[in-house]
C-alpha cells in the first residue's frame, strides 16, 4: 500500500487515512459524491477546533437545516451566528457591525431617498455610494438591527435579493472545496441586480463609473506552455485558470447571480437593485461556499478596473510565420557591444507557461480547485532531491590542480613530520689535509732532524742594541722584569726570553719580577726556573716575585708612582720573609722607586700591554733603561717608540730569528734553536700553502670569468 | 622614580669620568688624590665585577646542567673542575705546588694548543682568502704575508745568502715602514673612537650601565 | 700647577664639534660610505629571527678599567640595538664577554633594550655572561655556545688579541654571518683573513652610527673625521717644517 504524503506536514500516513495524523490536515479533498467526501461525511470531526473542515463537512452532508450547528467549544460566536444570517438580512450583525457601519445604516433607513454619505465622519465611501443609490432608488433602507438582538448581517445582506433570486437549492459543496471542474458559465449580473457597492455590469456602467475601478477587459488567460519551475521534475501542466475575474466585455445581463439567488436570506435594497451580485464570501445555509456550478458567481457579471479591462489576454500561440505566409522576421540581434558584455555563462531560467487548460489543478489545500498555483509538494511538502546535473561542476583543469594543490597543503600541515635528520656534516678536507702537512712539518725536523736549517748567525740588527744594553745593567740593583703574557704565548715568548734570561743570569743580575695579569706570576716562575736552575739561583736571594698588579694601565701608573704600596702580596715569597709582600727581602732593600731598579724589562705579546708601561712608566724611570722582548708580530708596533728621536724605549728584542742569533751569540743553545728546525718547515709550508691558495683564487677568477 | 634614578647614575658617571679626566689635564692635588681614589675604587669594582662575573658563569653552567641542555655534559665538566680547582686554591693557596702542577700541566698546555690551532688556522685561512674574496687587498694581503714569509723564516739553501738577505730586507722594509705606518694611521683612527665613545659616556649619551 | 694646555684644547675641540654636529644633524644630514658589514647585518638578522636562529654579540676579552673598553663600550651600543630586534625571537640575542665587569654592563643594556619594546618579562639575566676570564679560555668556550646556541649571526665587536681571529674562524666553520672587529691592529689583520665581514681599523666604532642608535653616534663620526683632518694636517705640516729645519 502507497503511503500518502500529507501536504502540511510532508509526512507519510497511511493509504486509507483521511486527515493527517500529525497535522490533522485533509489528506483527500472534499468533492462532492466522492469518496472521500462520502467518507468524510461519515466522519464527523470530534472536539476539532478546525471551522473551515466544518464547513467542508457540512457541505458535504448537504445539511439543509436552518438549524445553527451546536456551538462548539473554541467556535467563535459570530461563525455560529452567519450560520443563521436570513438572505433578506443585510449588513452584519448588530453585535458585530461596527458602530460606523451602524450609524451609517440607520440614517438611510427611514429616509432612502436622502443621501447622506458624509452624515458620519466615519463612513467609508463605498456605504455612502451604497446609501445614495438606495436613496435613489427609493429601496427602503433596512432596519437598522438592534445591536444586541439580530447580528446575522450576511443574511440582511441578502434579504434585498431574496426576491429575485430563486429558491435554492439543496447545499452543495462550497467551490473552494471542489476540484475545479471546467468553468462554470459565468452568470452575468443585470444592471440592478447587483448591490449598489459592487461594480455595475457594462449596462449600467455608466452610472456606476464611479463606483469602482474597472476590471482588466481580458480575463487572465493561462500560459499555453507548461510551466517549468527549478524544482519540478519535468513541465508541470498549468493549473487550470481561475474562474474569475470574467471579462467585462461579457457582461451577465440575464439576472441576478446564482449566489445571491441562492442566498433567499439575503434582502437586497431596493438602491442595491440592479448591482452586481457579489457572492457571500462565507456559506449560509444551504448556499455553496463559492457560487461555482450553481453560478452564483459570474465572472462576466463582475465588473472589472479599467486597469484590468486595458490587460489584453496574451495572444494564443499562434504559429511562427512561414515563408508561405510571407513574413519574414528576422531574429533578434544585439548589437555587438551589447553582445560583448553578455556573461560568459548566463543562467537563464526557462519558465514556460503552459496554458490555463493544461495548468494542474491544485487538489490539495486551501487552494485545491485553482489554476496556476505554484506547487508546494515539490518545494516544500517533499523532500527533493537534486537532479544529477546539478551536483555537476564544470571544472577546468587549471581548478582542478589549484583544488589538488590545496588539499595536499592541507593534508601536509596536518601531517606530522619526523624530525630532520642532522644534515651531514661536510669533511673540512682542505682543513684535515693542511693540518696534517703542517704537523708533519714540524714535527719532523724536532724528531728526525729533517730538513735541518742552519741556524743564523747574524741577528737583526736590533739584537746587539739589546745586548749590549744587557751587558751595561749595573749589577747592584735589581732588574725588574714585567712578564705580561698570556700563557698561551708561552712557546714563542720563553724561546724568544730563554737567551736574555741566561744572559743576566750568566752576569748575576738579580730579577724581582712583577705582572699585571693573574697568570703573570707562574710564567715568570717557569722563566726563572729554566734560566737559573743550572746557575743555582734562589726564590728570595737572586730573585723575587712581587705578584700580580691587578687594575690594568691605572694599577701601572700607580706602580710606577709607588711600587711599595701597588702590589701588596708577592708570589711564592719564601718562607723566611715575613712579611707577605717581598719588599723586605734584602735583594730590594734599595728600591722605593721605579727609578731604583737597574732596569724595566717588559715580556709581552700585546702591543696595548707594551704601549701602556710605554706612556705610564716611562716619564718616572728617569735614566734607567726600558728593554722590550716582543712576539713577532707586536714588533711593528712598538719599532717607533724605539726609533724615534727621543726613544722611550732602549731596545726591542723580537721573534725567534733573533732568539736564536742571541743564543749563538751567548754560545749556548737553547729554546730557540731546539725549535728553529720545525719553525722553518712550518713556515716553509705556509708559504706554500699561501702560494697555492693564491694560484688556485686566481685560475678560479680566470676560468669564472671565461665561462661568463 | 625610575626616571630620577637613572639621571642619578648617569650623573654619577659623568661626575666620575670628569675628575679622571680633568685629573690628565690639571696636575692640580686635589684633584689628583680623588682621581687616585676614584681609579682605586674602579680597581675595587672591576675585581668585584670578576666575581660576579664567576657566578655568572657558575649559574649559566649550572642551569645547563639542571635543565639537560644541549652540551650539558661539557658544563658538567666545567662546573667539575671549576670547583675542584677553587677548593684546592682556597686551601692551598694561588701559590702552591698544587695549582703550580695545575697551571703547568693543564692550563699552560691547553692555552699553547689552541695558539697552535691558531696557526692552522692562519694557515687555511691564507689559502682561502683570494679564492673567498677575489679582489686586489686579498691579492696585496697574501702577497705581503708571503714576503714577511720569505724574510722571517729559515732557507733551506740558508740563510746568509744575499737572497736571504735580499729578501729579509724586504721583510723589514714592509714590516718596518708600510706596516708600522699604517698602523700608526689605524691606531690614530681607534684613538679617536675611543675618545669619542668616552665622551659619548661622559655626555650620557650611552648609558651602558641601563637606563 | 701643570697644565697639558695642547690636551686640553683638543679635548674642547672634540667636544665642540661633537656637540656641534650633534645639534645640527639633522639640518645638516652626512651621508658616511657604505659598509657592506652593517648593511647585511639587518638582513641576516631578520632572516635569523625567522629561522629561529640566534644571534651572538661577543663584547670581547678585554676590561672595563683600561683603554680596551672603548671598542667594548661600542660594542655594548650595537647591543642596545641588535637587542632590540631580537627581543620577540624566539631565540633573543646572546652576549657574552671575558670580563665581568663587561658582563654586567650587557645584561643592564639587555634589560633597558627589552623594557623599552615593553618586553621586560622575556629578559634573561643568563643571556649576558663570561665565558671565560682568559682570553684563551673565553675562545675555547665559543665552540659550546655556538653549537648549543644555534648562533647564526656571530659578531664579534670588542677588544681581542690573536684569539679573535679564532673567534671568527668557529663562526666560519658554522657558516654562521661573521662580523669581526677590534682595536688591536695585529688582530684586525688574522680577522681580515678569518672573517667573513671585518671591521678594520675604528669601523669597530662606528656600528652605533650606521645602526641609527643615536644621533650623537653619528655626529661622533662626523668629529673623528674633522680631527682626523686637523691630524693629517698637522703631521703634513710638522713633516715638512721639520724636514726644511733640517735641510736648513
Amino acid at each position: 500500500m502507497a503511503d500518502i504524503r500529507c501536504p502540511m506536514c510532508s509526512q507519510l500516513n497511511p493509504e486509507g487515512a483521511e486527515v493527517c495524523a500529525f497535522c490533522s490536515a485533509r489528506l483527500r479533498p472534499l468533492l462532492a459524491g466522492g469518496p472521500s467526501a462520502d467518507a468524510e461525511a461519515g466522519e464527523p470531526e470530534s472536539g476539532e477546533a478546525d471551522w473551515l473542515s466544518r464547513i467542508r463537512s457540512e457541505a458535504v452532508r448537504g445539511e439543509p437545516s436552518g438549524e445553527p450547528p451546536p456551538a462548539e467549544e473554541g467556535a467563535p460566536d459570530w461563525l455560529s451566528r452567519l450560520r443563521r444570517a436570513e438572505a433578506e438580512e443585510e449588513g452584519p450583525p448588530v453585535g458585530e457591525v461596527p458602530t460606523w457601519v451602524s450609524e451609517a445604516v440607520e440614517p438611510a433607513a427611514p429616509a432612502p431617498a436622502e443621501v447622506a454619505p458624509a452624515a458620519a465622519p466615519d463612513v467609508p465611501d463605498w456605504l455612502a455610494r451604497v446609501r445614495e443609490r438606495k436613496a435613489a432608488e427609493g429601496v427602503e433602507a433596512p432596519e437598522p438591527a438592534p445591536e444586541s438582538t439580530d447580528d446575522d448581517w450576511l443574511g440582511r445582506l441578502r434579504a434585498p435579493q431574496e426576491e429575485q433570486a430563486p429558491a435554492r437549492e439543496a447545499p452543495t459543496l462550497p467551490e473552494i472545496l471542489r476540484p475545479p471542474p471546467e468553468v462554470a458559465p459565468a452568470v452575468k449580473p443585470t444592471p440592478g441586480s447587483l448591490p449598489s457597492w459592487l461594480p455595475q455590469p457594462p449596462a449600467a456602467e455608466e452610472e456606476a463609473a464611479d463606483v469602482s475601478p474597472p476590471l482588466p477587459s481580458t480575463p487572465w488567460e493561462p500560459p499555453s506552455r507548461p510551466i517549468a519551475t527549478p524544482f519540478s521534475r519535468g513541465p508541470v501542466a498549468p493549473p487550470p485558470a481561475p474562474a474569475w475575474p470574467p471579462a467585462p466585455e461579457t457582461p451577465a445581463v440575464s439576472g441576478p447571480p446564482d449566489w445571491a439567488q441562492a442566498a433567499p436570506e439575503l434582502a437586497q435594497p431596493a438602491e442595491l437593485e440592479g448591482l452586481a451580485h457579489v457572492p457571500a464570501l462565507l456559506p449560509e445555509e444551504g448556499t455553496p461556499f463559492l457560487p461555482g456550478e450553481s453560478g452564483d458567481f459570474d465572472l462576466d457579471s463582475v465588473h472589472l478596473p479599467e486597469w484590468l479591462s486595458e490587460v489584453k489576454a496574451p495572444a494564443a500561440p499562434s504559429k511562427p510565420p512561414t515563408e508561405e505566409q510571407g513574413i519574414n522576421l528576422a531574429p533578434a540581434t544585439l548589437p555587438a557591444w551589447l553582445e560583448a558584455m553578455r556573461p560568459m555563462e548566463t543562467f537563464r531560467p526557462v519558465v514556460e507557461i503552459q496554458p490555463e487548460e493544461e495548468q494542474m489543478v491544485e487538489a490539495a489545500g486551501p487552494l485545491a480547485g485553482l489554476r496556476g498555483v505554484l506547487l508546494a509538494e515539490p518545494v516544500m511538502a517533499m523532500p527533493r532531491q537534486t537532479d544529477i546535473g546539478s551536483t555537476r561542476l564544470d571544472v577546468t583543469e587549471r581548478q582542478y590542480a589549484h583544488a589538488e594543490f590545496l588539499h595536499r597543503m592541507v593534508q601536509e600541515e596536518e601531517r606530522e613530520l619526523p624530525p630532520a635528520a642532522a644534515a651531514r656534516r661536510r669533511i673540512p678536507l682542505t682543513r684535515w689535509i693542511l693540518s696534517l702537512v703542517l704537523l708533519v712539518a714540524v714535527a719532523l725536523p724536532m724528531t728526525v732532524g729533517l730538513p735541518a736549517f742552519a741556524v743564523p748567525i747574524l741577528g737583526p740588527p736590533d739584537l746587539n742594541p739589546f745586548i749590549g744594553r744587557i751587558n751595561t745593567l749595573p749589577t747592584d740593583r735589581p732588574v725588574l722584569l714585567v712578564v705580561d703574557y698570556e700563557p698561551g704565548y708561552s712557546g714563542e715568548l720563553e724561546s724568544v726570553a730563554g737567551p736574555m734570561l741566561d744572559h743576566m743570569v750568566a752576569r748575576g743580575l738579580r730579577i724581582a719580577t712583577v705582572s699585571t695579569r693573574p697568570s703573570g706570576p707562574p710564567l715568570a716562575e717557569r722563566l726563572l726556573v729554566r734560566a737559573g736552575v743550572d746557575a743555582g739561583y734562589q726564590n728570595g736571594r737572586d730573585y723575587l716575585h712581587l705578584g700580580y698588579l691587578p687594575g690594568g694601565p691605572a694599577a701601572v701608573q700607580l706602580f710606577a708612582e709607588n711600587p711599595r704600596q701597588a702590589v701588596p702580596r708577592g708570589y711564592l715569597i719564601p718562607a723566611e720573609l715575613t712579611s707577605r709582600s717581598g719588599w723586605e727581602s734584602p735583594m730590594l732593600s734599595g728600591v722605593s722607586a721605579l727609578r731604583d731598579f737597574g732596569a724595566v724589562i717588559l715580556i709581552t705579546s700585546g702591543a696595548e700591554t707594551a704601549r701602556t708601561w710605554i706612556e705610564q712608566a716611562s716619564p718616572r724611570l728617569g735614566d734607567v733603561p726600558l728593554l722590550m722582548v716582543l712576539s713577532a708580530g707586536v714588533e711593528p708596533m712598538v719599532r717607533p717608540y724605539y726609533e724615534t728621536l727621543n726613544p722611550q724605549v732602549d731596545a726591542i728584542l723580537a721573534g725567534l730569528p733573533a732568539a736564536a742569533a742571541y743564543e749563538n751569540a751567548n754560545g749556548r743553545p737553547g729554546g730557540a734553536q731546539s725549535i728553529w728546525g720545525g719553525f722553518g718547515s712550518g713556515v716553509f709550508v705556509a708559504e706554500i700553502t699561501l702560494a697555492l691558495g693564491a694560484g688556485y683564487g686566481l685560475l678560479t677568477a680566470l676560468l669564472s670569468r671565461r665561462r661568463a | 622614580m625610575r626616571l630620577r634614578a637613572s639621571l642619578v647614575w648617569a650623573a654619577v658617571a659623568s661626575g666620575v669620568g670628569l675628575i679622571v679626566l680633568l685629573g690628565f689635564f690639571f696636575d692640580i692635588e686635589p684633584l689628583r688624590v680623588a682621581r687616585q681614589i676614584l681609579v682605586d675604587w674602579a680597581v675595587l669594582l672591576a675585581a668585584w665585577a670578576l666575581i660576579l662575573g664567576l657566578l655568572n658563569l657558575l649559574s649559566v653552567h649550572w642551569s645547563k646542567v639542571s635543565q639537560q641542555e644541549k652540551g650539558w655534559p661539557y658544563s658538567a665538566v666545567l662546573l667539575l673542575f671549576f670547583l675542584v680547582t677553587l677548593i684546592l686554591g682556597l686551601l692551598f693557596g694561588p701559590d702552591s705546588p698544587v695549582i703550580l702542577f695545575l697551571f703547568n700541566n693543564v692550563q699552560l698546555p691547553i692555552e699553547a694548543s689552541l695558539m697552535a690551532l691558531l696557526a692552522v688556522t692562519l694557515t687555511i685561512a691564507g689559502f682561502r682568502v683570494v679564492t673567498r674574496r677575489r679582489d686586489l687587498v686579498s691579492l696585496v694581503f697574501v702577497g705581503v704575508g708571503f714576503l714577511v714569509l720569505l724574510g722571517t723564516g729559515p732557507w733551506l739553501i740558508g740563510s746568509e745568502g744575499v737572497l736571504n738577505t735580499f729578501f729579509r730586507d724586504v721583510r723589514n722594509w714592509l714590516a718596518q715602514v708600510w706596516a708600522a705606518g699604517g698602523a700608526r694611521g689605524i691606531l690614530l683612527g681607534v684613538a679617536l673612537g675611543a675618545i669619542a665613545t668616552g665622551l659619548r659616556v661622559l655626555l650620557a649619551a650611552d648609558r651602558p650601565y641601563g637606563e | 700647577m701643570g697644565i697639558d694646555v695642547f690636551g686640553l684644547i683638543a679635548l674642547l675641540v672634540f667636544v665642540g664639534l661633537l656637540l656641534l654636529y650633534g645639534v645640527m644633524g639633522r639640518r645638516w644630514p652626512a651621508v658616511f660610505r657604505p659598509m657592506p658589514g652593517f648593511e647585511m647585518l639587518g638582513r641576516g638578522i631578520e632572516r635569523a629571527v625567522e629561522a629561529g636562529e640566534r644571534v651572538h654579540l661577543s663584547l670581547g676579552t678585554g676590561s672595563v678599567p683600561g683603554k680596551d673598553c672603548a671598542p667594548a663600550l661600542a660594542g655594548l651600543a650595537v647591543l642596545s640595538r641588535v637587542a632590540a630586534a631580537t627581543t620577540m625571537s624566539d631565540k633573543p640575542a646572546v652576549v657574552t664577554a671575558g670580563d665581568g665587569a663587561l658582563a654586567i654592563l650587557a645584561q643592564d643594556t639587555l634589560r633597558a633594550a627589552y623594557a623599552k619594546v615593553g618586553a621586560r618579562e622575556r629578559y634573561q639575566p643568563t643571556a649576558a655572561r663570561m665565558l671565560g676570564p682568559t682570553p684563551f679560555s673565553y675562545v675555547a668556550g665559543l665552540p659550546t655556545l655556538l653549537a648549543s646556541e644555534d648562533v647564526s649571526i656571530h659578531m664579534l665587536i670588542g677588544s681581542f688579541g690573536a684569539e679573535g681571529a679564532l673567534a671568527a674562524e668557529f663562526g666560519e666553520r658554522r657558516e654562521a654571518f661573521v662580523l669581526a672587529g677590534t682595536d688591536d691592529i695585529p688582530s684586525q689583520a688574522l680577522m681580515y683573513a678569518t672573517a667573513e665581514h671585518p671591521l678594520i681599523g675604528e669601523e669597530v666604532f662606528a656600528g652605533g652610527a650606521y645602526l641609527n642608535v643615536g644621533e650623537l653616534h653619528r655626529a661622533s663620526l662626523r668629529a673623528q673625521d674633522v680631527v682626523r683632518i686637523l691630524i693629517v694636517g698637522l703631521m703634513l705640516a710638522g713633516t715638512i717644517l721639520r724636514t726644511l729645519l733640517d735641510l736648513l
